[in-house]
């Protein structure tokens, strides 16, 4: 009894520690988060969040869910709450601090505009490269420069024009990483943040925490697939079990294709595999898809995945999700940027097993997450949908009315969102953006998704609230003009979203109407 | 781009994935063949304005994903639907096969009194044809439906089967068959006098708050 007491005591102890609690009559004290209020705020700043200063308020966030979400070692983690206390009351002195490094930068660079610097988040180059590489990215980083400014320019006298320039096929800007001439302050700044990544993956154990932190805010290019493979969980963070591990999930994986691969045209297989079949030379891009090695390793890894997940089996969309992983694997062994022109036939065999596997593996852990999405009826999808259709409707109230006075339903747009992971509506490079904080953020395809969502629709309230005919919304919700977002419109897009999630993820009842 | 237009009707595209649902629509819609036309997810959507025996329609198609797992959405979108483009494809069995569930789907779901043409889709593929014309007009026949080949590659038959739908409509219309303003029927009035009323767009910009809310 007396030890049931002490027990008693310590739970009590410990939940006026745990943040969550904290969390809880914050939420029921305060007013809720009133979003008009702070979406001004953050108008006002509109760079912030790719600011060092919002980085250092992500982490603290992220550290805060961490901790939230375990709470059985709470109690131990007093001074990193401390130290979470301390950061948040430094943001301001933080962000003012990177704001005058910046200017300090740009006036060293001759970039007039201070706001400039901050923007875009390419990729940073790898410190030496091979010479013909470089030629090669020089060429390609004009043309995208050259793409890329036409679009600041365009949305720089629009925020959000109407009819882009869709012709640019949505690949065009993959390269958009190696930094452009006349950014040598940002290729500075992501020269530390890949040295921070190629510390922290060489570390014995990778601190999976930090990984993540670094990690929202995009991943550079070089350590990417690395990184990818330990956040989802693929590799263990200890770097001496990580060869063992790859080679142990590369024989399982083909093991599967032994066993399974030959049923494709049995009665009671030959349904999925036609389906795949049919889909695969349908999917973008082209020109990587159609390579035939590349098609049979796309039916491989759906086919096995199908046959080894029966509650839901092989749904359209699906598909698609293998794509970035194949793309960011594959690009580790190639030189080509781009991935229009990138020739399979070039990677070595026993390479392209590998990647295979890894693909397989990875896009199975993604998966895991959001099998409901595919299972009968779908119920997954059909709760997200309406939950932003609540969030919406609390979030830009006009938007939600505008939609419901024309009759637009949410499904009719949002149920591909969902179904694809905005993968039809965004370009490639940007998917794989967004995966990299999608896989820094915990439950990020099944849950932050929806914000991100909210976050996209709302971004095109201008447009929407423009349009007062239900055909011509709905073809412009179906069709939205992304041709030529860059990782930087992703960065604001998933800063409005961690805002969003931040206001009211944990508060149901303020998106309750 | 608010037309005026005397009917608006709404048409659904559906059956078996892989037949040229989307290919058919975008044809019918922008007069080419779509290249890169990838897979339908649940349900997307044209729109086209034409004239049909000196009447304006406006044709609001529902294009629908033919796999089976997106069924219990695209049905969603069933009712009220006037018309339907009921889509197979010639050089495969099985999507004919599969025929009958589809149009019990749409004379259920949609209305009983639904105007329904048959597809044989990919009529540019003549040699490796697994279903004769004669046997799909016999189910056609059977099953009161209008029936046409077409090709969403070369654009045959194509505007055909989406105005002899909307032509069999409104003869059901003149002839009484069909009402309008019976709720659920699909068919709408173009209220282009309403239309014609509204303020320009340009007035109606009511500033919206800087987006992001």
């Amino acid at each position: 009894m007396a030890s049931d007491g002490a027990r008693k005591q310590f739970w009590k102890r410990s939940t006026s520690k745990v943040p969550g609690s904290i969390q809880h009559v914050y939420g029921a004290q305060h007013p809720p988060f009133d979003p008009l209020v702070h979406g001004t705020l953050l108008k006002s700043t509109p760079k912030v969040p790719t600011t060092p200063g919002k980085a250092k308020r992500v982490s603290t966030f992220q550290e805060f869910e961490s901790n939230t979400s375990d709470a059985w070692d709470a109690g131990e983690d007093d001074d990193e709450l401390l130290a979470m206390a301390a950061q948040s009351l430094n943001t301001e002195v933080v962000m003012e601090a990177a704001h005058r490094v910046l200017r300090n930068h740009s006036q060293r660079q001759g970039q007039p505009e201070p706001q400039e610097v901050p923007v875009p988040k390419p990729e940073p180059k790898p410190v030496a490269e091979p010479p013909a590489a470089l030629t090669s990215d020089l060429r390609l980083v004009k043309s995208v420069s050259e793409s890329h400014t036409s679009c600041a320019a365009e949305s720089a006298s629009d925020p959000a024009p109407l009819q882009r320039s869709q012709s640019l096929p949505p690949s065009a800007t993959i390269t958009l990483g190696p930094g452009a001439p006349g950014s040598s302050a940002l290729s500075e700044r992501e020269a530390s943040r890949l040295d921070k990544f190629k510390q922290l993956l060489a570390e014995p154990n990778t601190d999976l925490e930090e990984l993540r932190k670094l990690s929202w805010s995009g991943i550079p290019k070089p350590v990417r697939p690395m990184t990818w493979k330990l956040l989802s969980g693929y590799l263990p963070a200890n770097v001496d079990r990580r060869p063992a591990t790859l080679q142990r999930k590369q024989k399982e994986y083909f093991a599967f294709v032994e066993h399974y691969y030959d049923s494709r045209n049995d009665e009671a297989h030959q349904d999925t595999y036609r389906q795949i079949h049919i889909d695969i030379p349908r999917m973008s891009p082209e020109a990587l898809i159609l390579q035939p090695k590349v098609t049979e390793i796309f039916e491989r890894i759906l086919f096995i995945w199908a046959i080894r997940h029966p509650a839901s089996g092989y749904v359209q969309g699906i598909n698609d999700l293998v794509t970035p992983f194949f793309v960011v694997f594959i690009c580790e062994y190639t030189e080509e940027d781009d991935v229009d022109t990138l020739d399979v036939s070039r990677v070595p065999a026993d390479v392209l097993r590998n990647i295979e596997a890894d693909t397989y593996w990875c896009m199975s852990k993604l998966l895991d997450g959001i099998q409901d999405n595919y299972t009968f009826a779908q119920p997954g999808i059909q709760m997200k949908v309406k939950m932003l259709e609540e969030l919406v409707s609390r979030i830009d109230e006009p938007v939600h009315q505008h939609l419901d006075q024309h009759e637009v339903h949410y499904l009719q747009f949002a149920f591909r969102w969902m179904n694809n992971l905005l993968m039809r509506e965004l370009p490639l490079h940007c998917t794989i953006r967004l995966w990299d904080t999608y896989q820094s953020e915990p439950e990020g395809f099944s849950h932050f998704h929806l914000y991100v969502c909210a976050a996209f629709l709302v971004r095109w309230r201008k447009e929407i609230l423009e349009e007062r005919d239900f055909q011509e919304l709905l073809l412009f919700l179906q069709n939205l003009p992304t041709a030529c977002w860059g990782d930087e419109d992703i960065s604001l897009l998933l800063a409005e979203a961690y805002r969003l999630k931040f206001a009211f993820a944990d508060a149901p009842n303020h998106y309750k109407k | 781009m608010a037309e005026t237009y005397d009917f608006l009707f709404k048409f659904l595209v559906i059956g078996s994935a892989g037949t040229g649902k989307s290919c058919l629509l975008h044809q019918f819609i922008e007069n080419k063949f779509k290249q890169d036309s990838n897979h339908t997810i649940g349900v997307e959507f044209g729109s086209r304005v034409v004239t049909v025996g000196g009447k304006t329609v406006k044709l609001q198609i529902w294009d629908t994903a033919g796999q089976e797992r997106f069924r219990s959405v695209t049905r969603s979108y069933y009712r009220g639907a006037a018309g339907a483009l009921l889509v197979y494809d010639i050089t495969s069995r099985e999507t004919y096969n599969s025929l009958a569930a589809w149009l019990t789907d749409a004379r259920t779901l949609a209305s009983p009194n639904i105007v329904v043409i048959l597809c044989g889709n990919k009529k540019d593929l003549d040699p490796e044809r697994e279903v004769t014309f004669l046997e799909a007009s016999r189910f056609a026949q059977e099953n009161e439906l209008m029936f046409l080949e077409t090709s969403a590659l070369t654009g045959e038959n194509v505007e055909e089967a989406f105005l002899k739908c909307a032509r069999t409509i409104l003869n059901k219309i003149d002839s009484g068959e069909l009402d309008p303003e019976r709720m659920g029927s699909g068919i709408q009035y173009g209220d282009a006098s309403l239309r014609q009323l509204r303020q320009p767009r340009s007035a109606q910009a009511v500033a919206p708050q800087p987006c992001g809310c």
